[in-house]
Formats: structure tokens, C-alpha cells, sequence
């Protein structure tokens, strides 16, 4: 690919993200209504498509206001890491056969470098605003995100060890046989619960917490730095159905009646709205579980498979093999 | 020629950062500074085909220790005005130490590489997989290494935790038991008690 | 190999100049009126009683030292998934030894009670 054909490739793909995320907010309104059995916006437009639209021009002309006790540089820069970085993260996401901007050799520790930048965000937003819900929201965030990073990574252990390679397009390819989500059941629901904490998500969105901390570390933000951490969100979510999908599902892989690309956004959407639908099923935790559950169920769970899988397959493979 | 242009490009914006880290009057600022100069040093990494350690370092470092560095600066309420009092009392020490690993850096640079020149690492393939190979020396020639590195961790965690950990439930010291709590049945609490008429 | 890594140094530059436009524009047509109420911290109808920036339980600090801890082992777990094939079953056994020592401090940690958040 020529400079400029990337340069073209990264643009058009950065404001297809900044679109979906924004439509998404649309659709989620629409499908907990769905399910609440409410109407949810429908007046703009045909549904109320055009809402998500008319949302983005009221949130850009939002008043952008500082608190006055607030650490200006750090409270501005907060809301952009999170955005940027979840942007980063797309960067190695294969789309289909070839359509990836950069196919890392190591794209998944890419991923887990991204998703740990953002804790940053919550913590400076939480710490600059100088607000005691801020405040504790933030701490509570960084906890609960660092938590689960680390058995978010343990249970892709597993899916390297089978795949053999830490590039996704080894991994896509590696599961032409048998969708990873078969052997890799165990990964596969580690991993969905470690992401829907790390993009702090309902049910585990406790740092958000409305009931007792209004909103957390974004209490004092408004405008578009607002904006930009609904953006983080939306994306997180985005980027986290992507890799549940390359990772076990098999990536653009699907019967070739419809192009390869057309199976990752179906997938992917299709795990977007399941992120969408817990919000409409399950209670918030209490903070204490929140984290028993991490250290005390999950970790050793995630260490459990990586035992297993590292010894059926080298039990599987040929003798030769494992001797040499 | 490229990567020339772009390892002084990033070491400059390193060195900007690292003296961020230590003019800046805010204890966050300097961390946020310090997050800047490890990112910027990864690309370094980067730049000498150390890619399986550069993002580690990214993950490690940035991911992970500089979150509790933050946590500590951020709650410790240091201040700042107090630590500066102390400035020229520790000048004397300071400078010292600087010289020394000014000495040091110059012993590495000069004397040490008489005779080598530098050696530009050879690029690689587009697929050569650097994880790979370090795994496959780490696990079978190293693996000594290994082991005491686990074992520094199994220290690590232990010496955390006895630093750390309050014995939480000393007799006599009121705790608030949260499942206890939610399990409570309003039977356990509450007694109806009939009372009759009462008769004169 | 670099090579690799050149579109991320473009998407890092254009992700972040997107950043930046948005803040930029959220800041230029984002005007409003300043006022008293307006201009103090948010709070439920009390003014705050301290600083906020203050000692916190030091249970949190507790949880950063472990997930560092943890993620260091995680640095030593990935290169041997990926080289399982190359380094056979000696390296196999090396990783049990590694494991057996991770899963000893595990349990120390579980039953001193430093998982435990009461």
C-alpha cells in the first residue's frame, strides 16, 4: 500500500468509526426501548435515525466549561486519550483478507497496550476535576480496570497457544478448521466479561454509578469533552466486539455467499447489541463482588485453561514435534 | 537514513519530556511527563527491532507501574512548596550523584565501545517474529533466569501484601459486614407480638 | 519490520490531530455564560468540607502492586505460548515451575485476605 492510499485508508476508516459510534447511540436508544417496550427516539428522520445526528450538533455547542478548581491542561487532555486511544486500537483489526492497516506481529499486546493507556483517562478526569464523586468514581475505575486487564490477557493465552502467533490474521486463519469459541469456550467468556468491565459498561459500569455518584469521573465535564468520553465508550464497545470476533469467532470468516467483509460487521454488530441487551437485563453488582469476582474466580479460571489447552495440545501434536 | 531522522525526532521529544518530569510543579504533571517519555522510548525500542520488549514496555510500564506511581502522587497529597524547601540541602548530594552517572554513561560510551563501532540493528522481514525468537531462548537457555525471576515475583507479592495489609479485624474493632447485612430476612429483625384486649 | 509500523505512526498523527480538532471545536462554538453557582464544584447542596485530593484506602495502592506484579507474569506467559512448538517439553516444565511459583504467591495473597474487600 502507497502512503497515500493508507493515508486514505486511515481517514475514511477513522470517520466510519466517528459515525457508527454516533449512530450507535441511536441504536442503542432505540433497542432498550425495543425491549422496554417504549417508543425511544423516532421523531427525526425516518425512526428517529436523524437523532443520533441532531445529538452530535447539540453536544458540540454544549457549553465547554472548566471548573474553576480544576487542573486545566490535565482536565482537557483526559476525555482525548481515551478517545484517541480506542481509535488506536482499530489500527490492527482485520476487516477482511488484506484490510488491515497494520497487521503487527504483535497486534494482540497492541491491543492491551491501548486498553491499559485509557485507564489514564478516567484517572486524571477524576483527579483533575477536583470533585469527590469524580474522585472516587476514578479510583474506583482504575481498580476495577487494572483488575481485569490482567485475566483479559490470561484468557487469550489460550487462543495464541492454538493459533500459534500473536498477529490476528494467523489467528483469523487458524480457525478456517474450527472457530476458537469451541475449544476456547472458557477464554471466550473470560474474555467477554473482562471487556465489558474494561469499557466500564453496564452491568459493571459502577464507577459511573448514577445513583451514588452521578456519573463518576465525568461528573463536571460537559460539551465535548463530554463528548469524547461517550465517543471512548462507544468505541471501547466497538473495538472490544472486533476482537471478540477475530479472536473466536473467526474474524471475516463465514460462507462465501456474502463478502468477507460483511461477515465481520454482522459479527460484530451482533456482539454490540449483545453488550447493548445486558444493559437491559442484569442489575449492577456491589463493588466488593465486582472484584472478588476478578481475583477470586476469574484469574485462577484463566489460569485453569491455559494449563489445559498448553497440554492437550502438546499432547496432540506428533512426538517429533515436541521432542525437537 | 529514515529511521535516523525519526530516532532523533523521538529522542528529542524524549528528552523534552524527561525534563517535563522534573520542572514540572505539579507531582501529576511530572507523572503524566514520565507516562509521555516511556511511550517515547518504546518507539526508541522500536526503532532497534526490539519489538516483542517495546510494547512490553508499553504494557508493563506505562499499563501498569505508572498507574500506581499516579495513585501514590495523587493521593499522597505531597507538598510541593515543602519538598522545594529542602532544594538546596540535598544539592550538594544531588549534583554528586549526577556526576557519578554522568561518569558512568561516558565510561559506556567511550571507553567501553572503543574499537566496536555502533552496530545498526539489520532489518527484518515483515514477519520475522522477535517473540518467537525470545521465547525460544528464554524457556530452554535462560530458563535459570526464569526461575529466579519468578521467584522475585513470589517475593514481590508476598512483601506487598505483609506492607500493606492491616489486620482488619482486631477484637473489638466494628466492622461493617455487607452480606451479612443484605442476607438479613425482616423474621431475624422484626417480632409481631399480638397483643389481646387487656382485661380490667 | 518497521515498515509494520509506519501506518500506526499515521494513524497515531491523524487520531490525535482528530482529537485535538474536537476539543477545538467543542471549545469554539461551546460559549456560555458564567455565574456563581455555575462556576462552583458539583456537590448535593453542601459546600465541600475538605480538599478533595486526599488519602484513600490503602487497599487500592494494594491492588496496583498486584496487578503489576501479575502483569510482569503475563510479559513471561506470552512469548512461551507463542514458542510452545520450539521450546518442546522442557520448556514446558520450565513454565510448570514458573507456574506452581506464581500459583503459590496467588494463594498467600487469597488467604492472608488480600483479595477480600470488606
Amino acid at each position: 500500500m502507497s502512503v497515500v492510499a493508507m493515508l486514505f485508508f486511515i481517514v475514511v476508516l477513522l470517520f466510519a468509526l466517528l459515525a457508527a459510534a454516533a449512530l450507535l447511540t441511536w441504536v442503542e436508544r432505540r433497542l432498550l426501548a425495543w425491549w422496554q417496550d417504549r417508543y425511544g427516539p423516532n421523531r427525526a428522520g425516518p425512526f428517529g435515525i436523524l437523532q443520533a445526528f441532531a445529538d452530535v450538533i447539540k453536544i458540540l455547542l454544549k457549553e465547554d466549561w472548566i471548573p474553576p478548581l480544576a487542573d486545566k491542561p490535565v482536565f482537557v487532555i483526559a476525555p482525548a486519550i481515551v478517545a484517541v486511544t480506542m481509535l488506536l486500537g482499530f489500527a490492527i483489526v482485520p476487516l477482511a483478507p488484506g484490510l488491515v492497516i497494520a497487521d503487527l506481529n504483535v497486534a494482540l499486546l497492541f491491543f492491551f497496550a491501548m486498553t491499559g493507556l485509557s485507564v489514564y483517562s478516567v484517572t486524571f478526569a477524576g483527579w483533575a476535576s477536583n470533585n469527590n464523586y469524580s474522585l472516587l468514581g476514578s479510583l474506583r475505575t482504575a481498580a476495577q480496570m487494572i483488575s481485569y486487564e490482567v485475566f483479559m490477557l490470561l484468557s487469550l493465552v489460550g487462543v495464541v497457544i492454538l493459533a500459534g502467533s500473536f498477529r490476528l490474521t494467523d489467528i483469523v486463519d487458524a480457525q478456517r478448521g474450527m472457530w476458537f469459541f469451541v475449544p476456547q469456550f472458557v477464554g471466550l467468556v473470560v474474555f467477554f466479561l473482562a471487556a465489558i468491565a474494561e469499557t466500564h459498561r453496564l452491568p459493571f459500569d459502577l464507577p459511573e454509578a448514577e445513583h451514588e455518584l452521578v456519573a463518576g469521573y465525568h461528573t463536571e465535564y460537559s460539551g465535548m469533552k463530554f463528548g469524547l468520553f461517550f465517543l471512548g465508550e462507544y468505541l471501547g464497545m466497538m473495538l472490544s466486539s472486533a476482537m471478540i470476533v477475530t479472536l473466536f469467532f473467526g474474524g471475516w470468516l463465514g460462507p462465501p455467499f456474502l463478502p468477507p467483509i460483511v461477515w465481520f460487521l454482522l459479527k460484530t454488530a451482533f456482539f454490540v447489541c449483545l453488550y447493548l441487551l445486558l444493559r437491559a437485563a442484569l442489575p449492577r453488582p456491589r463493588y466488593d463482588q465486582l472484584m472478588g469476582y476478578a481475583w477470586k474466580f476469574l484469574l485462577p479460571v484463566a489460569l485453569l485453561n491455559i494449563v489445559v489447552t498448553g497440554a492437550i495440545v502438546v499432547a496432540t501434536r506428533s512426538p517429533a514435534e515436541v521432542g525437537s | 537514513m529514515v529511521t535516523t531522522v525519526l530516532f532523533y525526532a523521538f529522542a528529542a521529544i524524549l528528552l523534552v519530556a524527561a525534563l517535563g518530569v522534573i520542572t514540572a510543579r505539579n507531582p501529576v504533571h511530572s507523572v503524566l511527563f514520565l507516562v509521555f517519555a516511556f511511550l517515547q522510548s518504546a518507539v526508541l525500542w522500536l526503532l532497534l527491532e526490539a519489538e516483542f520488549l517495546a510494547i512490553t514496555l508499553v504494557v508493563v510500564y506505562v499499563g501498569a507501574v505508572m498507574v500506581l506511581f499516579l495513585f501514590v502522587v495523587m493521593m499522597l497529597n505531597i507538598n510541593v512548596e515543602e519538598l522545594r524547601s529542602g532544594f538546596t540541602r540535598y544539592l550538594p548530594l544531588g549534583i554528586g550523584v549526577a556526576l557519578v552517572v554522568v561518569i558512568e554513561i561516558a565510561n559506556v560510551i567511550w571507553f567501553r565501545s572503543e574499537g566496536q563501532a555502533f552496530v545498526t540493528p539489520t532489518p527484518h522481514a515483515a514477519d520475522y517474529s522477535n517473540t518467537k525468537e525470545l521465547g525460544g531462548v528464554l524457556y530452554t537457555e535462560h530458563v535459570f533466569a526464569l526461575e529466579i525471576a519468578a521467584m522475585l515475583l513470589l517475593l514481590a507479592i508476598v512483601a506487598a501484601i505483609t506492607l500493606t495489609m492491616r489486620t482488619r479485624h482486631r477484637p473489638g474493632l466494628k466492622v461493617q459486614d455487607v452480606p451479612a447485612q443484605v442476607a438479613v430476612r425482616a423474621e431475624d429483625r422484626i417480632r409481631v407480638v399480638k397483643v389481646g384486649p387487656v382485661k380490667e | 519490520m518497521l515498515a509494520n509500523y509506519l501506518p500506526i505512526l499515521i494513524f497515531v498523527i491523524v487520531a490525535a490531530g482528530l482529537g485535538v480538532v474536537l476539543l477545538g471545536i467543542g471549545f469554539v462554538l461551546g460559549r456560555g455564560q458564567k455565574d456563581q453557582e455555575k462556576l462552583s464544584a458539583y456537590e448535593c447542596g453542601f459546600e465541600a468540607f475538605e480538599d478533595t485530593r486526599n488519602r484513600f484506602d490503602v487497599r487500592y495502592y494494594l491492588v496496583a502492586i498486584l496487578f503489576i506484579l501479575f502483569d510482569l507474569e503475563l510479559a513471561f506467559f506470552v512469548p512461551w505460548a507463542v514458542s510452545l512448538d520450539a521450546v518442546g517439553l522442557f520448556g514446558i516444565g520450565a513454565m510448570g515451575v514458573f507456574l506452581a511459583l506464581l500459583v503459590v504467591g496467588f494463594i498467600y495473597e487469597w488467604k492472608k485476605g488480600a483479595l477480600e474487600w470488606d
